[in-house]
Order: structure tokens, then sequence, then C-alpha cells
């Protein structure tokens, strides 16, 4: 495993982890951009125009891209989150150039008119898809009102409204100081050809015009407090509580995700048996999220409308309890195992890498081997979960319930 | 690259599969019991889901918690799930934890404690799970479409009803255990980072002497099938249909996949391109395939607004039919490398290739090699998708729709 990097002349930035063992190469282009960096005037364009880049180029028009990358048979996606986005595939190495040639190009589209005019549609369309997942609908609820007056609060896939006013022109003018190539980073994981891959990124992305380009990263405290979205067409009470946690570019981000596992991991957590085991709540799971500058735990609750102030109340002890006396040595112990498979498991597949490698660099311009990342798993201590848990007071939590109640 | 293949049969019957990857440190398991939803007593729908709970609520000498813990001890990532034939229990661990974890799913499935004081539990989790489908339209709408598509009980849903759950009795489950939980129709696949012998010593170990009868098969009544309308006030309109296909052992399943790759492969297939790219009719829209061992089907889903939804099922359909009208030498060439790379991706995770081991078997009672299903995806020629079409027509559909919107199926039903 080798671990090489280089910047172009107009700033953008090449890393990959080169695994010549691996079956396939897996690459990606991650773009430093999300809802977090959107004014209210175009809010959920990052998303839309995530959308827009498999419209088509000057050289490809959008069915050329959907074929071109079913030619190589690419397991290919892209995504936007608050801070990121991006465009990945996963492909035979023998694929490697066609697949940069591709997802390079994209990165330049066309936004024609028309294109944008159709898939404004589909937008609107998936904004209704999520409406139908109340589990999204309380996570992004919760996330605007913990981070009310923070960017972390905006709105990833924006509004009906703001979809359906936004113009072309709004949309070229972000993607031009966005995407600059300062602002782009391409990774490589698997078994790829890195001499090769530099090549292609110059011959390709090397005339990208640079642009100054910022983030606001104000500090962000998080609100506390208890929201109650009633809505009588759900059958289960979904709850979500949310409190502050180490960012991305802290080194305590491996013991908040000890936390969050002893805490509320799918099975044998503590939320597990308090909620989950005695059936009070059909789910019960603690993710830590690590952010730019900012971080949070999220718990997630979801069952019987009648049950959810018992299981609320239930929640809120345990974090509390947790807050106060820390994991065990066995719940340490064994949060660590888990950790551990699940890294190294992801970690086997180049697709499961990628993601690693390329957040390791976006967020601190750093490069962590799955080995080192497995050591400083197990080199956190009890004491130190403990002290995060207080530290960050687990107990400050800003609530946030979507279902048939009217009030909890 | 080079495939290692272990099959091993034990003398109760349980089949032992494994496949030796390089360069992984992990190993995982996939573990299938002929107890799965279609295996419900009748009346006692629901009780494969509550025995895949409660098996876990304390075996042999551990009660619920040291069983959790001692598995968390070992890294395990765990899950089951119900099919139709089968409960699968899947768990992945470092290879060096295997023979541990696999002492541990001996005393699951041997050795459940199935106490009387952890059935509520157990049976609560599965009403919600039940429940939770309302609030999921997009899940209901495809689970239930295969309990209408296939002959009953082959599709029932997993969680069973309300009123069965609320009936099921803790004996009814126990007898669904010991009916199913039977190491005759077991399959053991293991992939990764595995030492063959070590594995067969563990696996005699864990489940050598285990002796019990072979369940009794399943006697399918008549599909019920035909059109569907379940209102519901969903911002989505969620439409399903479903029709014949051929199952994995069927000579013509290579053809089925090509046609199904061409439809529905990627987004340059034709169902993403016609109904998403060029009308922005929906967001999601896909034709997946689904085999048991006797009875297939490609399942088609869009989900839309209801305004559009007329629209986006009469332009589905037509292009589920006019694939009969020929595909192109692209199209062809597209949907082979698709299939042969998600094939080579797929098999660089541990538990995917686990999964496919056990699948094979079941299917086909053999393990196929890479390059054996790339020469057969190879020699599909568009002749062979179109005489596959000509026998398995997009005609007789079963459709489910879900949201505001009553649609105008015509005449694409039965």
């Amino acid at each position: 495993m080798d671990f090489k990097h280089t910047t172009l002349d107009n700033g953008l930035t090449i890393v990959a982890e080169v695994n010549p063992d691996a079956a396939s190469m897996a690459a990606g282009f991650f773009v430093r951009t999300g809802s977090r960096d959107e004014t209210p005037e175009v809010a959920g364009v990052s998303h839309f125009l995530e959308h827009m880049v498999f419209k088509g180029t000057e050289r490809r028009t959008a069915l050329d891209v959907n074929r071109e990358f079913d030619e190589m048979g690419a397991d290919y996606n892209a995504g936007t989150s608050y801070e990121n986005t991006i465009f990945y595939g996963a492909v035979l190495p023998e694929f490697q150039q066609r697949l940069l040639d591709l997802l390079g190009d994209i990165l330049r589209p066309s936004l024609r008119q028309e294109d944008f005019d159709v898939e404004k549609n589909v937008i609107q369309e998936e904004i209704a898809l999520y409406e139908d997942q109340p589990v999204f609908r309380t996570y992004e609820k919760l996330m605007a009102a913990f981070f009310d007056g923070h960017p972390l609060g905006n709105e990833i896939l924006g509004t009906t409204e703001s979809i359906g006013a936004l113009r072309r022109e709004q949309m070229l003018e972000y993607f031009t100081r966005r995407y600059a190539p300062g602002n782009v980073t391409l990774v490589g994981v698997g078994d790829v050809d890195f001499g090769a891959l530099v090549d292609q990124a110059q011959h390709i992305c090397g005339d990208w015009s640079p642009a100054e380009t910022q983030r606001d990263t104000p500090p962000a405290p998080g609100k506390t407090g208890r929201t109650i979205l009633a809505d009588e067409r759900l059958v289960r009470e979904h709850v979500g509580l949310m409190s502050p946690a180490p960012s991305h570019q802290d080194d305590e981000r491996f013991a908040a995700m000890l936390l969050a596992t002893v805490l509320g991991d799918e099975t044998g957590s503590r939320l597990y048996y308090a909620l989950v085991d005695p059936a009070i709540a059909d789910e019960a799971t603690t993710a830590y999220m690590p952010l730019d500058a900012a971080g949070a735990f999220v718990t997630f609750l979801a069952g019987d409308p009648q049950r959810a102030d018992e299981a609320l109340e239930i929640t809120e002890r345990e974090l509390k309890r947790f807050a106060d006396e820390g994991p065990t040595d066995p719940e340490l112990t064994a949060a660590k195992h888990k950790l551990a498979c699940q890294t190294t498991l992801s970690g086997e597949l180049p697709m499961g890498r990628l993601a690693a490698v390329g957040s390791d660099w976006v967020y601190r311009g750093d490069y962590m081997p799955l080995s080192e990342h497995v050591e400083r798993v197990y080199a956190v201590t009890g004491e130190q979960v403990r002290e995060l848990a207080q530290r960050y007071d687990l107990t400050a939590t800003c609530t946030l319930a979507l279902g048939p109640r009217e009030d909890l | 690259m080079s495939e290692e293949f272990f099959t091993r049969r034990l003398d109760n019957g349980m089949v032992l599969l494994a496949q030796r990857m390089g360069h992984v440190s992990s190993a995982a398991m996939t573990l299938l019991v002929p107890a799965g939803a279609a295996h419900d007593a009748a009346g006692a729908d629901g009780a494969a889901s509550v025995a895949a709970e409660w098996c876990f609520r304390g075996a042999g000498d551990r009660d619920t918690r040291q069983l959790n813990d001692a598995l968390d001890a070992l890294g395990c990532q765990r899950g089951e799930t119900v099919r139709s034939e089968h409960v699968r229990f899947s768990s992945a661990q470092l290879g060096r934890n295997l023979h541990d974890v696999l002492a541990l799913y001996a005393d699951v499935l041997r050795r459940p404690r199935l106490s009387d004081a952890t059935f509520e539990p157990c049976r609560n989790a599965v009403m919600q799970d039940l429940a939770s489908l309302e609030d999921e339209p997009a899940r209901k709408c495809n689970l239930l479409l295969r309990e209408q598509f296939y002959p009953w009980p082959l599709g029932r849903c997993p969680y069973g009803h309300a009123d069965a759950l609320k009936a099921l009795t803790p004996e009814a489950v126990r007898e669904h255990v010991a009916r199913g939980f039977s190491p005759s129709g077991a399959i053991l696949a293991v992939a990764g980072n595995v030492d063959w012998d070590g594995l067969c010593a563990a696996a005699e170990a864990a489940f050598g002497d285990f002796a019990a009868d072979a369940p009794p098969p399943v006697q399918p009544e008549p599909a019920r099938r035909g059109v569907r309308h379940i209102a519901k006030d969903s911002a989505q309109q969620h439409i399903a249909l479903a029709h014949a296909s051929v199952p994995l052992s069927d000579e013509r399943y290579y053809a089925a996949r090509t046609a199904q790759t061409v439809l529905s492969g990627g987004m340059g297939s034709r169902l993403f391109a016609e109904v998403r790219e060029k009308r922005g009719l929906v967001y999601h829209v896909s034709c997946r395939y689904n085999t048991l061992k006797d009875q297939a089907g490609l399942f088609t889903y869009a989900g839309t607004r209801p305004e559009v939804a007329q629209e986006t099922f009469d332009v589905t359909v037509g292009e589920l039919r006019r694939l009969r009208e020929g595909i192109t030498p692209d199209e062809l060439a597209r949907a082979k490398t698709q299939l042969k790379s998600s094939l080579v991706m797929q098999g660089e995770s541990t538990g995917a290739r686990a999964r496919m081991l056990a699948t094979d078997w079941y299917h086909l009672g053999r393990l196929r090699g890479l390059a054996e299903i790339s020469d057969a995806i190879d020699a599909v020629t568009a002749d062979d998708v179109l005489a596959y079409l000509d026998d398995y027509p997009a005609e007789d559909f079963t459709v489910l729709v879900i949201g505001p919107q009553d649609i105008e199926t015509g005449a694409t039903s039965a």
C-alpha cells in the first residue's frame, strides 16, 4: 500500500492510495462545497448542480455520459452533503483512463437551459420522495433546529419554492466559485496507476481556471430545546436528539466514535438494552457525525407513539448516566473490536477506502493507512471517553419529534 | 484471479462451502436454514421473523446480554434476514475470530433458550417492523407486491400481518424453530481469510452432531396476482409491477439478466433514460430481478408525483414491452460489461462472496467460478434475449399501487 499526492499548477490536488492487489480501482472528485456554502436565495443549488453535472458537456450529451459509465460497467454515483459534493466510480483497472476522462469532463458541465428545466422536475420529485421518508425528514429538521442560525442548518435539498425559483445563471455563478480547481481533490484508490492518473488529470483538468473559494466556519455551539412536528399521516413517532461533538479536524474523533458505539450501536449498546431489547422502541441508535470545524452526536428513536415519552425519558437518563460514568472496560473493548472490524471490512473494498482516504485529505490534508486508523481506535482509554462525554455535555440536547403526537 | 473453492457435506446433511481469498483479513459467513417466511405455519404468519429475533435472546449457557457481548467481543458485524425459503444469518469478522463465532452460532441455532420471558419483546419488535412499513410506502409497496405475485406463501411478507402476530404463541414459534433450524437443507458458506482444514474441524465441532429431520416442503397455492390499489395520502405515488421470469437454474437465466440490465442496469439503461432523463417523471425507477428456487420475476418500481402517475405507468410499461422490438449491439455489449464488472467488484467483498456461494449451492447444487459466469455472459446473443422475451413477454402484470391516485392499468393484467 502506497500513498502518493501532488498538486497541479491550477491548484487541483491529486491523492492516491495504491494497492496493486485490488481487483478494481475507484476514483472520485471531492468538491468542498455543500448546502452550508449556500445563501438562502440559492438554497438547494449544490444538490441540484450535482444532478446537472450528469447532464453533459461540450463533448458529451447527457445520454453519452450515462452510456459511457455503463459501457465501462462502472459502479458510480454522486452525493451532496452539508459540506461536500462528490462524484465517484469504481471500475476494473483497465478502464482507469476512460473513467478519468469521463469524470473529469463532466466536472465542467454545459448547464444547458433545457436540461436545467427538465432536471428541476426530478429534483422536485426527489423532494417529494423524501417527504415520504420520515427518518430523513427528522434528521433534516433536527439539523436545522440544532444548527439554527449557522450555515450547517441549511437543508440539502432546498425547498419546493427555492428550487422552483432558482435560475440557471445563479447556478452558473455558484459553480464558477465553488468548483474552482483549488476547491477540488481527485482521489484514487485500489489498483490505480498514479503516474497515469496525474497525466490524465493534467490533460483533462489542467485548464480549469482558478478562483478564490472560501468557507465560513463560525463556531457552532448548538441549540438546545424541543420541537414537535405533528403529522397525523405517520404511524410511528420518530425522535432525534443532537448535541455537540468533536470536529473532523479534532484528534478526539476516535474517542467520539467509541462513545457513539458504546452508547448507541445497533446491537449490544446501552440504548439497545434500555430500549430495543425490551421493545420500548424498535430503533435506538447513536451516531457520531464529524463536520468541518463542528460536530454532533445524533441519537435516533423510532417506535410506538404511545411509548414515545417513556423512550425519550429513558434515552435522556442514559445520556446523563453515560456523561457521569463513561463506559465500562468490557463495553469499551467490545466497541473497539466492532469499530476495528467495520473499518477493516470497508477498507477491503476500493469503494470503501475512497471515502476514508478522501475525507482524511479534504478535512485535514492528511493520509492515514487503515492499520493506523485501527491502532488509533485501540489506543483510546475509557477515561478519555468519559472526559469527552462531560466536556461536550451529552445532555445538552436539541430534540425533535416527527409523528402523530401533538405533544411530548 | 485464481479462485480456491472448497465444499463438503457433513453426515447430517449440512453443506459447508468456502472460498479462500488472498489479501483480506476478514472472513464472512452466510448461514442459511430452511426456516424462511414461506415455512410459517398456517395462521402463524410472522413466526420466522420472531424466531430470527428470539434465538439471539439467550442461547446455550449465555443469557441475552452475555451472548450479545460475546459476539461483540469478537467484532462480529452480524445481521439476520428472513427470506422466502430461508432465514439467513450473516456475520463478518476478522478471519482469526471465525471459529469462535461459529461456536456461538451453534448455540444460537441448536440451543436457543426461547424462554417465555423474552418472547413478548421479540413479537413486539416484529410488530413494530410491520408498523414501520406504513411510514415507508416504497418499501411496503415492494414487499406486498411479492406477496401478490408469487404462489402463496412463497412471497409472504416476512413480518406477517397484525392479526396473526397478535395471535402468535411462543409454542408456535418454538415449533417453527424445531422444524426449520435443521442441518438438512442448511448451508454454511464462508469467504475470505479462511483455513479450510481448520474451518472443517470448527464446523464439525459446532454442527457435526446436530441432528434434526428435514422440514416438510412448502406446498404453494396459485398466486393471487391481479391489480391492487392501496389508497394513501402519501406525497408520492408508488407504482410497482411484476411479471414472470426464469429462475437462476434455467438455461435462459443469463439472457434474462441481460434483458433486465438493458432495461435497468445503469443510468444509460432504457427505463432510466426514458422515464427519468428524457421526461423527468421520477427520481427513482428500476427493474430488479428476483429468483426463488422454481419461480422468478422482474420487479419494476417507479415513485412519482400523483399528477403524472398515469403517464409514468404508461411510459414504464411501454419500455418494458418495447424491449421485444430488439436491442442494439451497443446495448448488448454494455449490459455484458456491466454484468461482468459488477461480478468482479462484488467479488472483492467477503460478505458478498459468502452470499453468492450459498446462493449458487441452493439453486444449482454447485459453485460457479468467475470464468464460467463470465463466459456464459459473453455467450448471450441478441437473439437469445429476444427468444427469452418471446417466452417471457412483458404481459400479465401483477400491479400494486400505493398513493392518492387510482391509475388505469388497461389490459396489462391477467
